[in-house]
């Protein structure tokens, strides 16, 4: 399970908000897997992949609104991210079937959320702290 | 979380910066790999997290307590941090058994004892308690290294390079052993080398730091090997094939046949880098794709390195790994074709010039 510590906290009340929806839907998902309940896998998967698309366009709205200066570099983060969508998507579908798929995908929405979404966010944290 | 968390460290030594706004994650029961070139801040970035350093820019966490940032700069000793460095630095006047003991400062002397041959069973090394280190092979000494390094149950375990002493047969099993410890222990390890093989086996996670001392890409060892975000990452792992060409309908033609380039406008110039195993050779009767001509074999062992050229002309030459059914003395008409699984599109640098060429590894 994920838990969001204050250490993960950027200190901005709509981005923390979404990032903790996000940890809810990962830790939902992984709940559900180490039930054995891997059936609703894929669709959880498609909710939390349009969760995250929906907060990095938010977010990119936001960062442009306040000036952020690396927004570009930020933005071209989130396409980058696209790739992993894919593979969790992969992973999902796979999951019924295959428990190493179950492993990976655990595995995949944990650094995701923790270190390609949250940790990543983190740079802009002083920045957001002074406007 | 348990765990390490890095964020937003940049350093600099005077005027050259060599770390710039880093970040990583490590999970409890999770090794991540920090990977990159020689000189690219790896070692700093080891020391930054162990306190040997003092902080200039960012944050470090070690199970949720700051342990560095620009108020705050607890003391190595007080981190809980076990480290492996590459001269695995055991005490030579020490023999084994006290060598372990010597990390375990502050705990009675009778439970640091009995630790300490628990952890020496753990790797393997009880039997050689009494020895003193220089009567071990390396790969001995580095296991006593690691039971001295996990003896105190430390939060979190920096390993730098730690298998680049020992050669090659030694190396794999060393590797395995301990990363079979490493799992058993569940303790967060953060493991840097500039071995994309060794980084490959070993990581949960791989982070690419690149020669600007940025991090390049973050994902699995699959993922980095068969989607490259980056030239650089996609080149770290040895010899690369390529062509440079331009987008056409998201489609990239070259010698060997089209390339899929979904996310590129057209016009954009690019180079196509293939893995020496995504060039496809097949020289019987109804073999497809473009004729090219043997220049030489390279046997490794596992596989075959063989140097083609285009029969066509071109005098470019490819390199083609290719594995045992494949015999290149007895092909005849040989064609290449591309899978496009090691094929890989970056846009080109505007002032690169250059047509097709071979491109050396960055490491
Ligand atoms: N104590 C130091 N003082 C000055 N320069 C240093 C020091 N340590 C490392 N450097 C320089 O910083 C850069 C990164 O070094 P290092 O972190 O050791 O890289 P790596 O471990 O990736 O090979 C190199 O250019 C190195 O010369
Ligand atoms: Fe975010
Ligand atoms: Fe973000
Ligand atoms: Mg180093």
């Amino acid at each position: 399970m994920v838990e969001l510590t204050s250490s993960f906290e950027l200190e901005f009340d709509a981005l923390d908000q979404d990032h903790q929806k996000m940890v809810d839907q990962v830790n939902a998902i992984i709940k559900k897997i180490d039930a054995g309940n891997t059936d609703d896998c894929k669709a959880l998967v498609a909710d939390f992949v349009a969760l995250s698309k929906r907060h990095f366009a938010r977010e990119e709205a936001l960062l442009v609104s306040v000036h952020y200066p690396d927004v570009e570099k930020h933005r071209k983060h989130h396409l980058d991210l696209n790739d992993k969508f894919d593979h969790m998507l992969e992973f999902a579908k796979m999951a019924p079937e295959n428990d190493m798929a179950c492993e990976s995908l655990k595995k995949e929405l944990v650094y995701f959320i923790m270190d390609d979404v949250i940790t990543a966010d983190l740079e802009f944290k002083d920045f957001l702290s002074q406007t | 979380m348990k765990g390490l968390l890095i964020h937003g460290v940049s350093h600099a030594y005077g005027d050259n910066k060599v770390l710039d706004k880093v970040a990583v994650v490590v999970p409890a029961g999770e090794l991540v790999c920090l990977l990159g070139p020689s000189g690219c801040g790896k070692s700093t970035l080891l020391r930054l997290a162990a306190g040997l350093e003092v902080l200039q820019e960012g944050s470090i966490v070690i199970d949720d307590v700051t342990v560095a940032s620009n108020t705050v700069h607890v003391e190595p000793e007080n981190r809980h941090i076990g480290f492996m460095f590459q001269d695995y630095a055991l005490f030579p006047h020490l023999n084994v058994l006290d060598n372990v003991i010597f990390g375990m400062v502050g705990s009675a002397a009778d439970k640091a004892r009995s630790r300490a041959m628990e952890m020496l069973d753990q790797v393997g090394m009880v039997d050689q308690a009494s020895k003193h280190p220089h009567t071990l092979s390396g790969g001995q000494q580095q296991r006593v290294a690691l039971a001295r390094a996990l003896a105190p149950e430390p939060k979190l375990l920096l390993l730098d390079e730690p298998f680049s002493g020992l050669d090659t047969n030694m190396r794999a099993r060393i590797r395995e052993e301990t990363l079979g410890v490493l799992k058993e222990f569940g303790v967060a390890t953060l493991m840097v080398t500039h071995d994309p093989e060794e980084a490959m086996f070993m990581a949960d996670r791989i982070k690419i730091l690149g020669s600007d001392g940025h991090i390049l890409q973050a994902a699995r060892p699959h993922e980095i090997y068969y989607h490259p975000k980056h030239e650089f990452v996609a080149k770290m792992f040895g010899l690369m094939n390529r062509f440079d060409s331009v987008v056409v309908n998201s489609q990239v033609e070259t010698p060997l046949g089209s390339v899929a380039a979904p996310d590129m406008a057209d016009g954009i110039k690019v180079q196509v880098l293939i893995r020496p195993e995504g060039i496809v050779l097949e020289s019987h009767e109804n073999a497809s794709g473009t004729a090219v001509e043997l220049l030489s074999t390279h046997l490794l062992g596992h596989d075959n390195i063989v140097r083609v050229r285009l029969a066509s002309g071109s005098s470019s030459e490819l390199y083609v790994r290719v594995h045992h059914a494949f015999e290149p003395e007895l092909a005849l008409g040989i064609k290449a074709t591309i899978d496009s699984d090691y094929a890989f599109v970056f846009p080109l640098d505007v002032e690169e010039g250059g047509s097709s060429s071979l491109v050396k590894a960055a490491q």
